[in-house]
Parts: structure tokens; C-alpha cells; sequence
């Protein structure tokens, strides 16, 4: 024990300096899910099948929003979609401030996405 | 004649993770009575689960976090009794080395924290960084990090490649001297055997009494493991397999089971990968479950039981979970009292009380 002690002593640390050194991340890790909305035909399969009810998807208005906070990236959603429209992202999405939504429309650029606020927090702030 | 007085142990202490009270009755420096109180985390767990039985697979998950796997595999295990379905063997292996690897995580764990309690932070520090790689090892597998998501009725919803194969098998070649390293300071150190040895003795009329399972159990010389019965959904046909047990029963002995089973577990998990074979994941079935079904698996604490009755639809009519550190924890009664209290903290980590799992 004495000689990984003094080894430990005058060695690395085993940690990493994350913001600046890149996350080891293996290969196939689930990160975030983000959609390719060219591909969406909107069968709704992904809002039915998520567990927590994150997923909400718009069929008038054409966006499919998901709330980061309540994803526990399960991965149910991307194998229930019929035509790989979700993919799942190997990086963490950003640490935010408050519970965010992030909506991606139809018309916007591939792997774009809008970012609201939970309207029920917003609700509690004004009071 | 001394006088008798009254110390509060918990629920917030630095030596638990959880939340559990004990009220110490100490005469000058020694245990004379204890009382126990739990209940600080209770989530509402199994009604929660009523509510549709394909989220549970992922709900029961949460059960636990460090014995995530186990619950949600004992879980699935439940609803294929009751709809009879035949798991593939491939899902068995692959459950096999997850469970397995869980396993290594949770006793790396206990391990680490019995050290910081005797108060050895050295060897917490270095269980906690073998840990770190065991943890990375199944992140590799089933994609996340503490709750897997891997499991689902009918088999297992992620595959191992070759090359993950390959890289789990050379990381375990490379983790298993370290951990024998580890071993060797459990199981000689003398500042460690000072402050383990012959303390929390549970004898095995007291473990027979109490009904505690698991390394506790295993601890003080009852050799019994739900591996070897037929009810976990194990995949032992071919592979070599005997259960860890001693006869001391105290802090050290338990120690040591749990040092032992996370040798022996590298060892399942590389006989596993010999024996993977191609073939299918999942069992299919429509429709929802009708019936009773019951199930059991050795998790890291001990035998883990899963009992649901459905009704046919989406909703489930009871679910039951009887976790190992509900057995686990009250034999503290009979461990603590006659003990000094700097030795309070060694002996309630050393049955590794997951409050999580107690409270639900």
C-alpha cells in the first residue's frame, strides 16, 4: 500500500480538467436525442412510447419539442421511430440555468433547434 | 453506576450516503442499546408502478441506483413468468455480464465507503478510482452512465459488438491486477484489520434468526447465493461457479466476501464472453400480462424479489418489491449494542444499508 502510495504522490491525477480536455465518452453512449425533421412523418409513435412524457410532438404546427430536463435518454423513442428521424448524439446537451424545451421545426436547418423555458416555472416566477 | 446517555446517529451523518436514524443508548463510550427508524426516503415506488407496465421497465430501474440493473432485470424477469415467454439465450449472457459488472461497481463501492468509515481515505480514494473504469465499462455497453435502460420484457434492447467484446475483455485483463492489488490490502493491512476484526459480530443462529441474505449472510457462514437456484434469470450452463462465504461474521469477514465476489464476478463476466453465440435479443409478445407472477435475483446486497399481479391492460393491479437491505438493515440491532461508538459507523456500512431500496 506505501508503494502506490508514493506512486499516487508523485504521478498524474486520474481526474481530467473537463471544460478544456474533451469527455471520454465511449462509443454509443447516449447523450441527447435530436431530430432530422426532413425524414418526420408524424406518426406520433415517439410521444406515445416516451416513458416520462418529455417528447410532445405538433402536428399542426410541424415542431417536435422535447423537454431536456425530463429525458432519461432511454432511447425508446429511437427505436420506435419507423423512419430514424430521432437520432441520439453522443455529447451531453449544455448545462442550463432553468428547465429548458428544445423545439425543432420543419423549416429550420438540419439538426437546429429553438430553446423555451418551461412555461409552468415562468408562471411561478411572476408570482 | 454509570449514567446512561442518549446519541443521535442520522439521518444526516457524514458516514451515510441515505437517510437512516439510529438512537444510540450509550454507558460512557459503548453501545448498550440502539433504536432504528427508517422512512426518511419513501418515494411511493410501487404505486407509482401501477401505472403502466411498460414504463416500469424503466421506472424500476429507479428503484436504486446502484443496483439499477438488477432491479430492472428481476422486473422483467416477473412480467416473461407471467406471460411465459422464452428469453433468448443471447439476452441471458448479455444480462449475465451486466449484472455482473454491476455488481463489481456496487461492491467497489461498499468497499471504498467501509475504508472512508475505518477512516483509511487512501483506499477509498483508490477503490473509488477502480470504480471509475468498472463504471465506463458498462457505459460502453448499454450507453449510459447509472441507469442502463437496457433491459426490456422478452430480453435486452442493446447488443454487444465484437469490438466492445474485445475492449471489455482487454480492460478486464488490465483491471484485474489492480484489483488483486486491493485485495491484498483488504485482506492484510493492519490498520485495517484493526479496525474490522471482531467487530459487528453477527454469529449464524443470529443470521438464521434475523433471515438476512446476501454477503451479510454469506459473512457469517451461510452459504447461500439465488444464483445457483433456479429462479434467476442466470445463465450458469457451462460456467464455473461457487458461492463466497466465511464463518467470522464480523465488519472484516463481510469486507472480504465482497472483496472475493468482485474477483470472482471479472471471472463470470470473461467466461460469459466465451460463451456469447449469435442469435436473437428480444421475445416478442403482444397484447399486456394476465396473471401472478413472481421473481428473484441476486443483487449486490442480496436476493432481490419482484411479486406483480396484472390484469390484462396497460395498468397493473399490485406490484411488490422486497429488497435485500430491508432483511439487512435491523440485524444492526444485534450487531451494535457492546461495541465502542467509533466503531458504529464501520459496522452500519459494513451491511451496506441501501436506504433507497428500503424506503422506495
Amino acid at each position: 500500500m506505501l508503494r502506490s502510495t508514493f506512486k499516487n504522490l508523485f504521478s498524474h491525477p486520474n481526474t481530467k480538467r473537463y471544460p478544456s480536455v474533451p469527455a471520454d465518452l465511449p462509443q454509443g453512449n447516449r447523450g441527447r436525442v435530436e431530430w432530422d425533421m426532413k425524414k418526420c412523418i408524424w406518426c406520433m409513435l415517439c410521444q406515445k412510447n416516451c416513458p416520462t412524457g418529455a417528447i410532445k410532438t405538433d402536428k399542426a404546427g410541424k415542431t417536435q419539442s422535447v423537454v431536456r430536463n425530463r429525458c432519461i435518454t432511454c432511447g425508446r423513442c429511437v427505436e420506435v421511430c419507423p423512419t430514424q428521424t430521432i437520432f441520439m448524439r453522443q455529447q451531453y446537451s449544455k448545462p442550463a440555468m432553468e428547465p429548458e424545451i428544445h423545439i425543432y421545426g420543419a423549416e429550420m436547418m438540419q439538426w437546429e433547434y429553438r430553446v423555451e423555458n418551461l412555461p409552468i416555472l415562468n408562471h411561478k416566477k411572476k408570482v | 453506576m454509570s449514567r446512561i446517555s442518549t446519541i443521535p446517529f442520522g439521518p444526516q451523518h457524514p458516514s451515510f450516503l441515505e437517510p437512516l436514524h439510529l438512537k444510540l443508548n450509550l454507558e460512557e463510550e459503548r453501545v448498550v442499546s440502539v433504536e432504528l427508524s427508517q422512512g426518511y426516503n419513501h418515494r411511493g415506488m410501487e404505486y407509482a408502478m401501477e401505472k403502466d407496465w411498460k414504463r416500469d421497465a424503466f421506472l424500476s430501474e429507479r428503484v436504486c441506483g446502484i443496483c439499477s440493473f438488477h432491479h430492472g432485470t428481476t422486473y422483467c424477469q416477473t412480467i416473461e413468468a407471467i406471460a411465459g415467454l422464452q428469453v433468448p439465450e443471447r439476452a441471458l449472457i448479455i444480462r449475465t455480464i451486466m449484472l455482473e459488472l454491476q455488481r463489481i461497481t456496487s461492491h467497489t463501492l461498499t468497499l471504498g465507503h467501509i475504508a472512508e468509515a475505518v477512516g483509511y481515505e487512501n483506499l477509498f480514494m483508490q477503490f473509488f478510482r477502480e470504480r471509475e473504469e468498472f463504471m465506463r465499462l458498462a457505459n460502453l455497453i448499454s450507453g449510459n452512465r447509472v441507469h442502463y435502460s437496457m433491459n426490456w420484457p422478452g430480453g435486452v434492447r442493446r447488443d454487444i459488438s465484437p469490438e466492445t467484446a474485445k475492449e471489455l475483455e482487454n480492460k478486464l485483463d488490465e483491471m484485474l491486477p489492480k484489483l488483486q492489488m486491493l485485495d491484498g490490502v483488504v485482506r492484510k493491512d493492519s490498520t485495517w484489520l484493526k479496525r474490522t476484526k471482531g467487530i459487528g459480530v453477527l454469529t449464524k443462529e443470529q443470521a438464521t434468526t434475523w433471515a438476512v441474505v446476501g454477503p451479510v449472510a454469506r459473512a457469517s457462514g451461510i452459504p447461500y447465493d439465488v444464483r445457483l437456484s433456479g429462479n434467476a434469470g442466470y445463465h450458469l450452463e457451462g460456467i464455473r461457479f461457487e458461492p463466497v462465504w466465511r464463518e467470522e461474521g464480523d465488519c472484516w469477514a463481510r469486507a472480504m466476501v465482497r472483496m472475493d465476489e468482485t474477483l470472482q464476478s471479472v471471472d463470470l463476466i470473461r467466461q460469459c464472453l466465451g460463451q456469447l453465440r449469435d442469435g436473437p435479443l428480444v421475445a416478442q409478445f403482444k397484447g399486456h400480462p394476465n396473471g401472478e407472477g413472481f421473481s428473484r435475483n441476486e443483487a449486490p446486497r442480496g436476493e432481490l424479489m419482484y411479486w406483480i399481479r396484472a390484469k390484462g391492460e396497460s395498468k397493473l393491479d399490485r406490484v411488490k418489491i422486497r429488497t435485500p437491505a430491508f432483511v439487512n438493515i435491523p440485524p444492526l440491532a444485534e450487531m451494535l449494542p457492546g461495541c465502542e461508538f467509533p466503531d458504529v459507523p464501520v459496522i452500519v456500512v459494513s451491511v451496506d444499508p441501501c436506504v433507497c431500496c428500503t424506503d422506495r
